[in-house]
């Protein structure tokens, strides 16, 4: 597939190792602010390039200056949030697992220990995180990773238990956190019978996306707190409904869609993040090289021949990124010139893009030569006399009275238009600086033009015959 | 710059060609052919009643030569000095019925370089025709001798050299 899109099965290695590790942080970092931190850091880098385009140089640097800066922010305001991330999670989890959130919450276990405690009167903080992360929002908490049960959370709340003040955190089907310190809310408005857990409840919910429940010790009311809003509840079903809304309002099964179409998303997200991102650093990396490549014709008329071309190859200049320019063979290049069109004689064809076919990712930067003239004709024979050609200088003192060819006519085949203009074939130079006296030389034919061949495809030798004479007269 | 000479040569005989003979001898085959010719043509108008068509005239020489002195070819050859500066082409027809003409075509490879009409008249003719040479001219040259009806009754191969 790789190869087939022009793309070596290292740069898919490449991009799906990346695109994994893209996403796994994604799955890590989701809900927490970092995650929200590097997506403005990313944001903060295109916006860069754009200015690294338009020449801004100061917009450049001031945005450089903030890219480095919020490195710092993420590392320092989110060392918490990160150390979770990397100290609480088990490898598998960390290379491998999803973590479900609410889905598996078993939320009747809750409403019932719930109730429970109001019935008792027994005062306690509930946080059920959605997707934001607590870590940089609260403190000291004591990490439990108990199994959700309604004895478990009794006695997470049980008078003498030494975490009982805190908030538990529920995440699934576990209890994740007890004892843990939540932000008070500094609003004025809250009635007077709310105590600390209340001002609490509603100071994470004013920060975070979580629902906090919180029973009263003192009356046994149980109020429900999720984005600043107040619920007060009454009525075991209402906090269950509000409670399974909160998880996403789906069933188990719908739940489990959404949250795959979810990482689905994600996932192609940092696909097309990490392809973008090759892409830019390959075409960073763009090379030059230079590929003969021979022509191919096509669609030559019926009885038609091509007897001549100006060039049987033509070099390309061809641009890429290095990868691509390397795993480029010649055969993974063609051109095709079509000779439909072709009238007998020469004809003029361009040697454009269209006719040039490439993988995808490389451009031309030069076709040489851009036109071939190509000669297409019908093809005839024909017998042609031979003559000898003499070239160089006859010693002044002799003349050359005969010369006689064998054979004296040899048949050729070529193009129509050529042959009917042919009416002799001439021998490769003969030379007379050697000729003393009478005798034979042989040679060769010199085939020229180019188009035309001998009919009989044997090397034809001619045997000249010449007599020489003293010359008995110079000429005045 | 290329150039052509043509000439037509009147001549009695060809000398060194065709020897002289005795005059009596002559007339006499003379008559003896005319009453023969006039016998024959007789015969051939009562049965053919057509009209009577020329016979075409005989080329009897044919050379490429170095210079025609005394209306002779000098050094016949087929190789060519270009420091010759010139090269003829020489033709002798013997009969000449009428009066016609023929052509000296001259061609350089194979490309068509003139076409010297030359006019000949009876009873026999020669004639010649030159070209000049340059120095791009060397290599190999055919002349064509055509007769006016177009047919090629000799051609001449040769070649200019240094």
């Amino acid at each position: 597939m790789g190869q087939l899109l022009g793309i070596g099965w290292q740069n898919v290695l490449d991009i799906a190792l990346n695109t994994y590790i893209l996403f796994r942080l994604y799955v890590l970092f989701r809900g927490t602010n970092v995650l929200r931190v590097l997506f403005a850091m990313v944001v903060l880098g295109v916006l860069r390039q754009v200015a690294v385009s338009m020449g801004l140089i100061i917009t450049t640097w001031v945005l450089q200056g903030v890219i480095a800066v919020a490195a710092l922010v993420i590392i320092i305001v989110f060392r918490n949030e990160i150390s979770s991330v990397l100290q609480t999670k088990d490898l598998k989890s960390f290379f491998w697992g999803i973590p479900r959130y609410q889905l598996k919450t078993p939320m009747g276990i809750i409403v019932e220990s719930v109730y429970e405690m109001a019935r008792k009167k027994t005062g306690a903080l509930i946080v059920l995180p959605l997707n934001k992360g607590l870590e940089s929002v609260v403190q000291e908490g004591i990490p439990w990773q108990g199994k959700l049960s309604k004895e478990m959370l009794l006695s997470i709340f049980w008078d003498d238990n030494p975490v009982h003040d805190g908030a538990a955190v529920i995440q699934g089907d576990r209890i994740t956190d007890v004892g843990v310190i939540l932000p008070l809310s500094k609003r004025t408005d809250l009635p007077s019978h709310f105590g600390t857990r209340h001002r609490a409840a509603l100071g994470l919910a004013e920060q975070t996306d979580a629902l906090v429940i919180v029973v009263s010790e003192e009356r046994g009311k149980i109020t429900l707190v999720r984005n600043s809003q107040i619920y007060d509840i009454n009525d075991a079903s209402v906090l269950e409904k509000l409670l399974v809304r909160h998880a996403g309002d789906d069933t188990p099964a719908r739940g489990f869609k959404k949250h795959t179409r979810e990482l689905a998303v994600a996932a192609a997200i940092c696909l097309v993040c990490v392809t973008g991102l090759w892409l830019s650093f390959s075409r960073g990396m763009e090379t030059l090289a230079t590929h003969d490549i021979p022509v191919e014709f096509i669609n030559p008329g019926q009885k038609m021949e091509i007897f001549s071309s100006s060039a049987s190859s033509i070099r390309l200049l061809l641009s890429g990124s290095r990868p691509l320019i390397r795993s480029l063979g010649p055969d993974r290049i063609s051109v095709k010139l079509n000779l439909a069109n072709a009238v007998p004689g020469i004809n003029t064809l361009a040697v454009s893009r269209n006719t040039i076919t490439l993988p995808p990712g490389i451009s031309i930067k030069n076709i040489e030569p851009a036109q071939l003239e190509v000669l297409v004709d019908v093809s005839m024979q024909k017998e042609l006399a031979v003559q000898p050609v003499w070239v160089g200088e006859l010693a002044r003192d002799l003349i050359m009275t005969h010369a006689s060819a064998v054979p004296q006519k040899v048949g050729v085949i070529g193009p129509n238009q050529v042959l009917r203009q042919m009416h002799t074939l001439f021998t490769e130079p003969l030379l007379l600086e050697n000729i003393h006296a009478s005798g034979t030389l042989t040679a060769d034919i010199a085939l020229n033009p180019a188009s035309i061949r001998l009919a009989d495809q044997k090397n034809i030798k001619v045997q000249v015959a010449y007599t020489v004479e003293k010359r008995e007269k110079t000429p005045q | 710059m290329l150039s052509v000479q043509v000439s037509d040569l009147k001549t009695d005989g060809f000398p060194g060609i065709i020897k002289p003979m005795n005059t009596t001898f002559i007339r006499a085959a003379a008559v003896l052919l005319l009453l023969c010719a006039a016998a024959a043509a007789g015969s051939y108008a009562l049965a053919q009643d057509q009209p009577k068509s020329a016979a075409p005239p005989v080329l009897v020489l044919a050379v490429m030569c170095e210079t025609i002195e005394n209306f002779k070819p000098v050094n016949q050859a087929v190789v060519f000095s270009i420091s010759l500066g010139r090269v003829y082409c020489f033709t002798a027809f013997d009969p000449v019925p009428e009066k016609n003409d023929i052509y000296h075509r001259w061609y350089r490879q194979d490309r068509l370089i003139s076409n010297a009409k030359l006019a000949l008249n009876p009873p026999k003719w020669s004639s010649f025709s030159s070209m000049q040479l340059r120095d791009v001219d060397k290599g190999a040259w055919r002349v064509e001798i055509v007769d006016s009806q177009g047919m090629i009754m000799k051609t001449l191969r040769f070649s200019i050299s240094d």
